[in-house]
């Protein structure tokens, strides 16, 4: 209790970069941040986190924050949920909650052809060992008692896949516990530290620039997830990616009244609500590509009509406030992560609207990559080498909407 | 009910009563009350309990801004009820109280929980243990939110739509500056549309006696032809497109030129208790008694920074209050204003300010005192007994929208607050939102913004030059005081709100702070400090002083939160417009609801599943003849001299080597070589070719088409046929024979063969017969016009039913396409699906010479083993296996899937296909299909069960 009320910095604040690091990170959003976390659980602490804003102003802190496991291929299902195990104790271990929901998380079926992937991804799943199954309309009434569940409407719901474990947290918490860990453990924290350049020569990576001076870094990872591909850009290494805009938006607060995550991947809309009392909602990626996080009245207002089909009762919520972030895609929906052709320059890239859920794995599988020169078996699907080898591991179906 | 005498201008009509209940006691007021101005001058102070503390609070801003005052109307949670107009038999009721507004048990949580819950309390407790989280979640979650939705509604009630509206230019804001820059622009020939989110237009100048020279400036603005909204806030600005929102209408304004003309919000003091009923900004108080004569208190304590809580005073004390002013200014402003004050015998303290607000429950005495620069308190002060503090803490400019279309903001000391600069082209700044504050000034560069905008469209308005000199002429602004941080007292007791919205007091923030949560940013996701349904409009400078102050930076540099859309919380309802899905049927889709048939989504598409009998439709098709309508297939003709060649590029396969009259099958694939769509290309002449596409892929189809069209350069043209042609298959032995009945071509074997094509006059309607045959019997696709789809078609069923023919639906077609093993693609397909996995490497003319799209991805996947195939497969067991079950590998691992399974009744077996391991693909081999826990045993095949070498086919 007394540590309630002790005002104990969460981070240092960091006057002067040094001249060198065993490892720069470059980006502080979760992914960053939590590898510098595990980095420290390693033993490897002489690391700096290079943000060019503040902590968590990229995607981090603009996400809707839903963590679920049920993807549609085996290695996907795998990867993602070893990270929902890794937040599951995350809190504790960090001495930080996390507000971390686990209220279950629903994709509605409306036509025959969706109960019929579900259908294939709870059985993926299950296989698993992933609480993942698909429900009748009737269960779907019962764990969304609100909802409007009949079939007089445009998108009937005919069933859903179920997912217990999924849920939503506190992003901006997840982000701040991170880096409170990882400064304890000793990795210095920069903000508004931009990196602007990386010096190259053979394969190797020499120096990093940055607008608060050049370092030299023994390893460099790009964690700048909307960003990644211009960083890669100065390390000369070509991503298969592209950069969109996601939006989403809040409503002022009301009493509870939705209880689990809904998604409907036909009318392109998910939302939940926040413990604040807020519904969170959010859309699909927008077609276009681009940098500028401004949002567009089409979204308001395809989101609003395809929600109120699923609750005409929100008709009288109110908007309070709307915003977009930058994804990064990659053509198969699924990460790119690991080694690049330079020796010292790894990237976590490619996470569309779905990264959020898999900081804790990224941060832990890279932190023992940089540990021990060996990519970890549960990211090997995800080398950026499978597009030159042509073995994608398509999560289009499983990711597109339901983030 | 007591009202004051009647007011110059006031917005009630008194020969006009209205009651409404409150809480469901009996309430009145007059018309053109709001629900806070009727309920106020029926004597409430108490309006709304706060969100986190549950402390009572009273009016703050009188307008419409603050989240003092909001109630629930029936299902609607959120009415801002300083600015909702009271109706007949208005059912009001308050939100997060309870029992009642007046005694709520929750208010424990801040008479103890105040020291127990700092700041960021949630993320330091209940960590563990964390089985325990999910209950602590729930007591948390049920005290949160503030109104109630209803918990079931069937559909929507609210009817709402959009309206688009082109104009020369926009002007946001009907205040002094926008009348005048609408009327200027509309005078010079502009049309002009002008919003504002008041009922009642005039803006401040209304409220502060100028209501004559309002009802002039209006009066012009609609001789001139200006398209006022008045109730109709502006939401946003996206990209030069305006929505605004007024009642159940959204209009959607897009202007070439905008006027921002949206005022200044009157900013709170930051003080002990500051949020106790009866603290209420100035201007809010003024605004009572003008516009609906209601006496705000009967002993007001005004502390101001600014010239206008100065004229507040002075106001309020000409509707019979007794006032005690407190300016920050050691001169008060030194101007003509604190003179009249004086003269009007109100006690006027200099360089003093409120300190604290005392009272139980409402206001009853403010400590006043003179304060050092930090704003702690020169010796005691003195104590006034009062029901009123009337504060005035500086104006922040309404700056959202000019922000959110481009413009930057920066600190004016001299204002105590932020302007905008770099406003791009065509946007202009007027009024106190381009940070004038003078009646005159106000006006004059509303002109002046209202000429700007109409020069900019290309007309010529004189004496731009002169306003422009009359503008910097006029007498500067009186100073304002920056207020400090926190005025206080030195006192332990009561608690400072930097955000009334989110009961964030400044010992939050600057203990956030100290925590490292130290940028405005930080500390709004932190403490949530402006994230409340005021949006920040009262609380995001007085966080940033506070910031400013902790942190030792400018306050420049703390800067602002990112403006974001809306500026006003907006209903979702009126964002949704109508209910309304587009849904497309057949030309006849009459036909099938006569059928009774079974009509289900398909895409887009209202389609028919079965007519009842799916069995028995199937068993029509190959024992006589059926028919299905297929009108939904996407259709483009493609023609031009290059039509081949764009074709030969597009396709994988070869299509300008293909004879007039002559029809072939092709996907599509993306550049990565995976299969995109699939269909029939048919060559009609030498530069004509009619291609067919599934149902919901036409339109990615033609946007793909076209765009590599235009980049290549090609000379060919796509026409996207789709919703003008309808077709139906005839198909089964007798299909020949019913057709003959029907036209004078020569159907037979040898002059109508297998894949080919041919104009002729069905039942007297030219249409296009293609002879394919999906459903793997002897058929014929008949394109014909919509219009005259439903003739055919009854023409059709006409002259079957002698022989057996019955519609059939889709449904039934599955099962006889999966006896084929022909692909659906999108259910048999998946997005990584080659043509080689699909089994189809015929298809593929690695030999062509052209470029391709896809060539160089599938070069690649043609020297490899795809991973896994397509094929066909039967369960010896007879266990019809989930479509979606898991195909396993040879180590147990999931490998594929079953993309399709039916139960022929033909074969009297269980068939399907599905994607297995490369190594399992044979035919014979053994797969293990794992479903849902059950494990089913199947046997592959690569040949079509039915008809392997397609002799019915061509028949
Ligand atoms: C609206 C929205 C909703 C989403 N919903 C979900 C969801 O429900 N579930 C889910 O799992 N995922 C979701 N996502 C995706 C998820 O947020 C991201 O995939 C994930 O956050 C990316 O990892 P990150 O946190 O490390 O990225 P970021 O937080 O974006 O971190 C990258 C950081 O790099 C910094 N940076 C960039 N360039 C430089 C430079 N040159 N120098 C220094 N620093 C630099 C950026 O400022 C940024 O802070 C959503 C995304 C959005 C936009």
């Amino acid at each position: 209790m007394r540590e309630l009320f002790r005002k104990r910095r969460m981070w240092r604040s960091r006057p002067d970069l040094k001249k060198r690091y065993d490892v720069v990170i470059i980006g502080g959003g979760s992914h960053g941040l939590a590898t510098a976390y595990y980095l420290r659980q390693l033993g490897i602490t002489d690391v700096a986190v290079l943000e060019k804003g503040y902590i968590g102003s990229g995607a981090a802190g603009r996400n809707t924050t839903i963590l679920r496991s049920n993807y549609k291929t085996p290695e996907g299902a795998r990867f993602y949920d070893a990270s929902v195990k890794l937040y599951e104790r995350l809190g504790k271990e960090m001495e930080f909650n996390l507000l971390f929901s686990q209220c279950g998380h629903l994709t509605l079926a409306h036509t025959d052809r969706a109960l019929f992937v579900m259908a294939n991804r709870a059985e993926v799943n299950r296989l698993q060992g992933i609480d993942s199954r698909l429900i009748g309309p009737d269960e779907v009434k019962e764990l969304a008692p609100t909802m409007y569940v009949g079939e007089d409407t445009t998108y009937p719901i005919m069933g859903a896949l179920y997912h217990p474990p999924g849920g939503i947290i506190r992003h901006d918490a997840v982000v701040w516990g991170l880096a409170r860990g990882a400064d304890a453990g000793g990795a210095e924290i920069h903000p508004y530290t931009e990196v602007t350049g990386l010096q190259r020569s053979g394969d190797r990576i020499t120096a990093v620039q940055t607008t608060r001076g050049t370092i030299q870094a023994g390893t460099v990872l790009n964690c700048t997830a909307g960003w990644s591909s211009l960083i890669c850009d100065m390390a000369d290494v070509p991503l298969p990616i592209t950069t969109h805009i996601l939006q989403a938006c809040v409503t002022e607060p009301v009493k509870p009244f939705l209880d689990v995550v809904i998604v409907s991947s036909q009318m392109h809309v998910y939302l939940s609500q926040s413990d604040r009392g807020e519904f969170v909602m959010g859309s699909e990626i927008e077609p276009w590509t681009t940098y500028r996080t401004s949002g567009t009245l089409n979204f308001l207002q395809d989101l609003t009509r395809h929600t109120l089909e699923l609750f005409p009762q929100l008709e009288q919520a109110r908007i309070l406030r709307s915003w977009a972030g930058l994804c990064d895609l990659s053509p198969d929906y699924s990460p790119i992560l690991g080694q690049t052709e330079v020796e010292n320059f790894h990237v976590s890239a490619g996470w569309g609207t779905y990264g959020f859920k898999a900081a804790p794995i990224v941060g832990k599988t890279l932190a023992e990559l940089v540990a021990s020169g060996r990519t970890p078996d549960l990211i090997a699907p995800f080398t950026l080498e499978r597009f030159y080898e042509d073995n994608l591991v398509s999560e289009l179906a499983a990711a597109a909407v339901s983030h | 009910m007591s009202r004051l005498a009647q007011q110059p201008g006031e917005r009630i009509d008194r020969s006009q009563p209205v009651s409404f209940t409150f809480d469901g006691k009996p309430a009145a007021g007059f018309a053109g009350d709001t629900i806070v101005s009727a309920l106020y001058a029926g004597g409430r102070r108490v309006f709304s309990r706060s969100f986190k503390y549950h402390r009572p609070r009273g009016e703050l801003c009188g307008c419409g801004q603050c989240a003092n005052s909001l109630f629930q109307i029936e299902g609607a949670p959120g009415i801002r009820g300083c600015s909702e107009p009271i109706r007949e038999g208005l059912r009001v009721v308050h939100q997060n109280a309870w029992p009642s507004l007046d005694f709520d048990v929750m208010r424990a949580t801040d008479r103890v929980g105040g020291p127990f819950t700092p700041v960021g309390f949630y993320y330091k407790t209940f960590i563990r243990p964390r089985r325990l989280w999910p209950v602590y979640e729930k007591v948390l979650r049920s005290a949160a939110g503030l109104g109630r939705l209803p918990r079931r509604q069937d559909e929507r009630e609210w009817e709402t739509e959009y309206r688009r509206r082109r104009c020369d230019v926009l002007v946001i804001g009907g205040g002094a500056a926008g009348l005048a820059a609408a009327t200027r622009a509309a005078e010079l020939g502009a049309d002009v549309v002008l919003c504002d989110e008041d009922a009642v237009l005039g803006g401040l100048l209304g409220i502060e006696g100028g209501h004559e020279r309002v009802r002039e400036l209006e009066g012009r603005a609609r001789d001139a032809g200006v398209e006022i909204l008045s109730g109709a806030p502006a939401l946003g600005f996206f990209d030069g497109l305006v929505p605004v929102w007024q009642g159940s209408t959204l209009h959607q304004v897009r202007a070439d030129q905008h006027v921002v003309a949206t005022g200044a919000i009157q900013q709170p003091l930051v003080f002990a208790d500051n949020d106790l009923p009866g603290v209420m900004l100035s201007g809010g108080a003024r605004r009572l008694a003008a516009a609906y004569a209601v006496k705000p208190g009967e002993r007001a304590v005004v502390a101001t920074v600014d010239d206008r809580g100065l004229d507040d005073a002075l106001a309020l004390s000409a509707v019979g209050l007794d006032v005690v002013v407190a300016d920050l200014r050691p001169d008060a402003g030194g101007g003509e204003l604190a003179g009249r004050i004086r003269a009007a015998g109100i006690t006027l303290l200099t360089g003093h300010t409120v300190v604290r607000a005392q009272g139980r429950d409402r206001v009853e005495r403010a400590v006043v005192a003179k304060v050092d620069a930090r704003g702690r308190a020169l010796g005691d002060g003195s104590t006034h007994d009062c029901d009123l503090i009337a504060v005035s803490g500086g104006s922040a400019g309404a700056l959202s929208l000019l922000l959110q279309a481009g413009g930057r903001a920066i600190y004016r000391p001299e204002i105590a607050g932020f302007a905008v600069t770099e406003l791009p082209a065509g946007l202009h700044a007027a009024g106190a939102a381009a940070g004038h504050d003078r009646a005159e000034a106000v006006e004059v560069s509303g002109a002046i913004a209202g000429a700007e905008a109409a020069a900019a469209l290309g007309r010529s308005p004189n004496g731009v030059a002169d306003a422009r000199e009359r503008l910097a002429q006029l007498p500067a602004a009186a100073p304002v005081a920056t207020p400090p941080a926190q005025a206080s007292d030195g006192g332990r007791r009561g608690k400072a709100f930097v955000d009334l919205d989110e009961d964030v007091t400044v010992k939050d923030i600057k203990r956030a702070t100290l925590e490292g949560y130290d940028s405005l940013e930080l500390s709004k996701r932190y403490t949530t400090v402006t994230m409340g349904p005021s949006q920040g409009r009262f609380s995001q400078l007085p966080a940033a002083r506070v910031l400013a102050a902790e942190t030792g930076l400018d306050l420049g540099t703390v800067g602002l939160t990112t403006a974001r859309p809306p500026w006003s919380t907006v209903p979702m309802g009126v964002l949704a417009g109508r209910p309304l899905e587009a849904a497309k049927r057949s030309a006849v889709h009459r036909r099938h609801e006569e059928l009774g048939a079974t009509v289900r989504w398909a895409g887009d598409w209202r389609r028919a599943y079965d007519y009842g009998d799916p069995v028995g439709e199937s068993v029509a098709v190959q024992a006589a003849a059926g028919i299905i309508d297929v009108s939904t297939l996407g259709k483009l003709l493609v023609r031009g001299p290059d039509a081949g060649e764009l074709l030969d590029r597009l396709y994988p396969n070869r299509m300008s080597n293909l004879a007039p009259d002559r029809i072939r099958y092709g996907v599509t694939t993306s550049e990565a070589g995976r299969i995109t769509d699939d269909g029939t290309v048919c060559r009609i002449d030498d530069e004509t070719f009619y291609v067919t596409t599934t149902s919901a892929g036409v339109a990615g189809v033609e946007q793909s088409f076209t765009w590599w069209l235009e980049t290549w350069g090609l000379n060919a043209h796509i026409t996207d046929l789709t919703q003008g042609v309808a077709a139906m298959n005839l198909a089964g032995p007798q299909a020949r024979g019913v057709l003959t009945g029907l036209t004078d071509l020569d159907c037979s074997a040898e002059a109508f063969k297998y894949l080919d094509a041919r104009h002729a006059e069905i039942a007297g309607v030219p249409c296009m017969l293609l002879r394919i045959g999906f459903v793997g019997e002897l058929g014929y696709e008949i394109h014909c016009p919509s219009v005259n789809a439903e003739h055919v078609w009854d023409a059709i069923v006409r002259a079957g039913s002698k022989v057996g023919l019955r519609p059939f639906g889709l449904e039934p077609q599955r099962v006889l396409r999966l006896q084929k093993l022909h692909v659906i693609v999108g259910q048999d397909t998946d997005s990584e699906m080659t043509p080689y996995g699909a089994g189809m490497d015929w298809i593929v003319k690695l030999d062509k010479q052209q470029d391709f799209i896809g060539r160089w991805a599938l070069e690649h996947t043609a020297a490899h083993e795809p991973s896994v195939r397509l094929v066909g497969f039967t369960t010896p067991g007879g266990e019809l296996p989930t479509e979606g079950a898991v195909v396993l590998g040879t180590d147990g691992a999931p490998e594929g899937q079953v993309t399709s399974a039916r139960r022929s009744p033909r074969l009297g077996q269980v068939i399907g296909l599905a994607t297995v391991p490369a190594a399992l693909a044979g035919d014979g081999a053994q797969i293990w299909i794992s479903d849902a826990g059950r494990r089913i045993a199947a046997t592959v095949t690569t040949k079509p069960f039915y008809d392997p070498e397609g002799e019915v086919l061509r028949s």
